[in-house]
């Protein structure tokens, strides 16, 4: 069969699913999101990173109107979310980190329990993800395993056929098996849907293949918000090698963010497009003596410079500037 | 038609593609007219997000490598000698770049280097020069 109509699918629209205002929120004394402003538009599927504590549980919670900001606004579905009703909420699938289910049902009474309050519930649907997550519909909720837990809070929140999707580490108590099957449960539900996705995840190594946008939180500010491809394509680790002369001890040019080494050898992580880093390394390979060998950095290791992360262990800091 | 990328990569995944799929038709592997998978299908198989899929493909289309007609899948354009030829070069360019360094870093000097490319070549088939010998 050939296959005209999935060229263009999904189709990346200017709508935005969701969207945030200059949006601060404290308890008390602690500032748990800061000055986030940001839009996701339909048919994205975000990856939110960012270490422990980062805000990024605070920021999922804004988005269903779980919490509400101190001030400046949130807005899902384009509704202000502490104006969401039953009509947005059934619109969204949450999986939330710690899932609190009624454990003294079965698996096949909380499904059929939980389906009551969505007029879309899809019962095969609902079918064909237990069984593809083996996940038994006899057990009793409260004598599940932390990883059956979490597969039962995806299928509950996928089965409805939801247009956002909020997953608050929805892997982190899989093994890596399962991982894969949510993993290529989520995408082919994406593909066969013009739908968004929010991903929270500590687990670089597995979103990274799935998502095609990063928002990354330090201390609930964004320090990235962008395409990964670009991400991507804005950073290099060049490897320095001399040809005779010592290196110098640091290095100023403008784009190295980072550098660490030795006289001989360092590594420097450069920001820029293809083009400027090329002209920087045009003009530093006229300056110096030097050898240098360009790598691209992958999620994993642009995970540092994203989250502004710049100590570095003591028996490398001559270097860094 | 085989493409096998590393999501993981620090090289975007619609690139890997872009470039497999350029050394796969300079090399004629891929001749005009085979039809690609559709995106869909291409993102299932390589577990990636379908958008990365249409990226490559559309990039690809763009640069004439690539031709989609209406109600047709996609398929491998013609492509011009002279274009074959330079995309064999840049792809074979690119190859040899890495050893370049390799090779200056090692002292060895390029008499050295070059008789070693050649004692490869000789040692792997390879399509007969048309001319030079």
């Amino acid at each position: 069969m050939r296959d005209v109509t999935s060229r263009d699918t999904p189709m990346l629209t200017a709508e935005s699913v969701l969207s945030f205002t200059h949006v601060h929120k404290s308890f008390k004394s602690t500032t748990a999101l800061s000055d986030v402003s940001l839009e996701v538009p339909r048919g994205t599927i975000v990856g939110l990173v960012g270490r422990n504590g980062c805000g990024k549980t605070t920021l999922l919670h804004h988005v269903t109107g779980l919490m509400l900001p101190t001030s400046g606004t949130c807005t899902t579905f384009g509704v202000s979310t502490n104006a969401l009703g039953a009509r947005e909420h059934a619109r969204m699938g949450v999986v939330h980190q710690h899932a609190k289910l009624l454990g003294w049902m079965r698996v096949e009474q909380l499904l059929q329990y939980i389906a009551t309050f969505y007029e879309s519930w899809d019962v095969s649907l609902s079918q064909q993800l237990t069984d593809r997550l083996q996940l038994s519909r006899d057990g009793k909720v409260a004598e599940l395993s932390p990883g059956n837990v979490q597969k039962l809070s995806l299928v509950l929140a996928l089965s409805h056929r939801p247009e956002l999707l909020l997953l608050d580490e929805p892997l982190s108590d899989l093994d890596p098996t399962a991982r894969q099957d949510v993993l290529a449960i989520l995408l082919e539900y994406f593909s066969a849907r013009e739908c968004t996705i929010v991903i929270s995840s500590h687990l670089l190594h597995d979103i990274e293949p799935m998502v095609n946008r990063i928002i990354c939180l330090e201390q609930g500010r964004v320090t990235a918000n962008a395409d990964l491809d670009t991400l991507k394509e804005s950073y290099a680790e060049w490897i320095v090698t001399t040809r005779g002369t010592p290196l110098p001890l640091s290095w100023s040019e403008p784009g190295i963010v980072r550098a660490q080494g030795d006289a001989s050898q360092a590594r420097l992580i450069v920001r820029g497009e293809l083009a400027t880093r090329e002209s920087l390394r045009v003009s530093m390979a006229s300056r110096y003596d030097i050898d240098i060998e360009s790598r691209a950095l992958n999620l994993e290791r642009l995970f540092p410079v994203l989250t502004g992360d710049r100590t570095t262990p003591p028996e490398r800091a001559h270097a860094i500037r | 038609m085989l493409i096998l990328i590393d999501a993981n990569h620090g090289v975007p995944a619609y690139r890997q593609i872009v470039d497999q799929l350029r050394f796969q038709i300079a090399s004629g592997r891929l001749p005009a007219g085979t039809e690609l998978p559709s995106t869909r299908a291409l993102a299932q198989q390589l577990g990636i997000n379908p958008m990365t899929v249409s990226k490559a493909y559309g990039l690809l289309e763009a640069e004439g490598l690539l031709r989609h007609r209406p109600g047709l899948a996609l398929t491998v354009a013609p492509q011009s000698v002279a274009q074959v030829e330079e995309e064999r070069e840049a792809r074979l360019r690119a190859a040899l770049e890495p050893a370049a360094l390799a090779a200056r870093q090692l002292g060895l000097s390029k008499t050295r280097a070059v008789a070693l490319f050649r004692q490869l070549l000789s040692e792997t088939p390879v399509a007969e020069d048309d001319a030079d010998a």
